[in-house]
């Protein structure tokens, strides 16, 4: 991956936000105030136009960039968790202008982490940690193998797809869900729904470039 | 929705033109974005404090820049945090080259957005940040283990840190310093509220929650957060023993010590009523043997139209009696030297 895929990637995260906003504002207004869907559209937009603007050929600035420009642009709570993903991945990708597929994994790794020191929430607090982190899984052992492929990414949106199912009976410990207590249990969480669209629109990225 | 305004989405920016129109020699923005206030006075080698967070809490945030208080502040749209990028702004104008010190409330958005730009004023500007969270609300949550983050949420009692930390920073003391003194500010106070009506966002025109005519909520939030019991609109005096016995139980205050009183409007309770909840404040603290070194009545962190107040204590020690009495003149709190 260089800085022109990671373009293409975030334009089709962008492109994925934009046509899941209103199934994301119909999961959030469950619990929250419902501006999930409208965040995440605007975000990504936002990250993909700043790395469309730049002529950057280092993949980890670029991503960095991305970040600021979305966290600029939506500094909601969710919206900065995600911004923090991108420049936590750009702060550890930085001075790379090809990333190895090793590199690629570690990619989603660093956002990940990034995510998690900003939210300062742990697995399984039932939060977009609990959608990503199977996801990372996959493609980490997947890089061990070689080369990340379509295959693999569509592998890694699955796992991705089934820990969000899988947040429907997690009892919610951070963030606005918690105040439900126990009654949290029945609702699926939609930060993960957010960490299985970014899976999803790597894996059809992947399809694409193949 | 009944307000007085051209149309939701300029309501912001248009009370912040309004605000740089009426304090033109004490106020200015950062690079032209209006929502990055810094006051015009600056002393070279003293801390920089900032704050920030979203609107519709005036005189919170940023009517508390200027001298003997903040120096800078960024603001949201209503109830929306800034963005770091826009504290960031702010932070690299205030600096004098003793750092800054983060003092802002206990909430996601604005903590996300505030570390990050420590982190960007750390990597990108050599700026020194610390950070003070405020978090006094009893009713938002119980007391944390030792540890454990706070979970409660920041309301009007931040007025106390602001005017501590503000008086220990013009009088010279260094970052890690101010920070100390508003921590111990954060660690004395207490609030509790109590909502009669709620208020409406612009934007979104209808109110944030229902709530019935004979009604009140004890321990709402100033976003409408829910508070801990809803019930009958009770007599005053009820209403404040509701209110303070918890605020006591919690800290505790006890015979003997001495407090600083802030009863806080939300916004569209008027001041006669505040006073008749002080009347009650004072005989129960006079009751207990807790002195009142000082207080403050009227609207000091509002949640826009929401009918209600809160109630905050501090407890003073000769330190914060001190900062306390200072002196302070900005555009919304004006206080000769005690």
């Amino acid at each position: 991956m260089n800085a022109t895929d990671l373009r293409v990637l975030l334009a089709r995260w962008a492109g994925i936000m934009a046509d899941k906003r209103d199934w994301l504002i119909e999961l959030d207004s469950v619990v929250g105030d419902s501006d999930l869907g409208l965040t995440m559209s605007d975000g990504f937009r936002a990250a993909s136009e700043a790395a469309d603007a730049s002529d950057l050929a280092d993949v980890g600035k670029l991503c960095y960039q991305a970040g600021k420009a979305m966290a600029t642009a939506v500094p909601s709570t969710m919206g900065t968790l995600m911004a923090s993903g991108l420049m936590n991945a750009g702060k550890v990708l930085k001075g790379l202008e090809q990333l190895t597929p090793a590199q690629e994994a570690q990619l989603f790794e660093a956002y990940l982490e990034g995510v998690k020191n900003r939210g300062k929430a742990e697995l399984g607090d039932k939060t977009f940690l609990d959608g990503l982190a199977p996801a990372v899984d996959v493609l980490t052992q997947a890089a061990q193998a070689g080369p990340i492929g379509a295959k693999e990414a569509q592998a890694a949106a699955d796992a991705a797809w089934q820990a969000f199912e899988n947040t429907r009976g997690m009892l919610a410990r951070h963030g606005r869900m918690a105040i439900r207590g126990e009654a949290s249990r029945e609702l699926l969480d939609p930060g993960a729904a957010v960490a299985a669209l970014l899976m999803k629109g790597y894996a059809e990225y992947k399809a694409d470039s193949e | 929705m009944k307000k007085i305004i051209n149309a939701p989405e300029r309501f912001i920016p248009e009370m912040l033109e309004g605000i740089y129109a009426a304090h033109p020699d004490e106020l200015m923005c950062v690079g032209g974005d209006l929502h990055c206030l810094v006051s015009k006075r600056k002393h070279a080698g003293k801390v920089g404090i900032a704050t920030g967070g979203g609107s519709g809490h005036l005189p919170l945030f940023l009517g508390y820049v200027g001298e003997g208080m903040l120096d800078g502040c960024s603001i949201g749209d209503v109830f929306q945090s800034p963005s770091a990028e826009q504290m960031l702004a702010v932070t690299r104008e205030i600096d004098q080259g003793a750092g800054v010190l983060y003092i802002y409330g206990n909430y996601n958005g604005d903590i996300f957005n505030f570390d990050m730009a420590a982190e960007m004023a750390d990597m990108e500007e050599d700026i020194r940040v610390e950070s003070v969270v405020a978090g006094e609300d009893v009713a938002s949550a119980g007391p944390s283990a030792e540890g454990e983050p706070n979970k409660r949420r920041g309301v009007a009692g931040i007025f106390f840190v602001y005017k501590c930390a503000g008086a220990a920073a013009a009088a010279g003391l260094d970052l890690d310093e101010v920070k100390r003194v508003a921590e111990k500010a954060c660690a004395n106070v207490r609030t509790m509220g109590v909502a009669l009506t709620s208020c409406t966002v612009p934007r979104v025109g209808h109110p944030s929650f229902e709530i019935g005519d004979d009604e009140m909520e004890i321990g709402m939030g100033i976003h409408g957060e829910p508070g801990i019991r809803r019930g009958k609109l009770r007599p005053a005096d009820e209403i404040v023993d509701e209110m303070l016995a918890p605020i006591l139980s919690d800290l505790p205050f006890q015979a003997g010590d001495e407090v600083a009183v802030l009863i806080n409007g939300l916004g569209a309770t008027p001041m006669e009523e505040q006073y008749v909840m002080f009347r009650r404040v004072k005989q129960t603290l006079d009751e207990k043997g807790i002195r009142v070194f000082r207080t403050y009545v009227g609207e000091y962190a509002t949640s826009m139209e929401m009918a209600g107040a809160s109630i905050s204590l501090i407890r003073l020690d000769d330190e914060l009696k001190g900062y306390l009495s200072a002196p302070a003149d900005t555009p919304f709190f004006k206080q000769f030297q005690l």
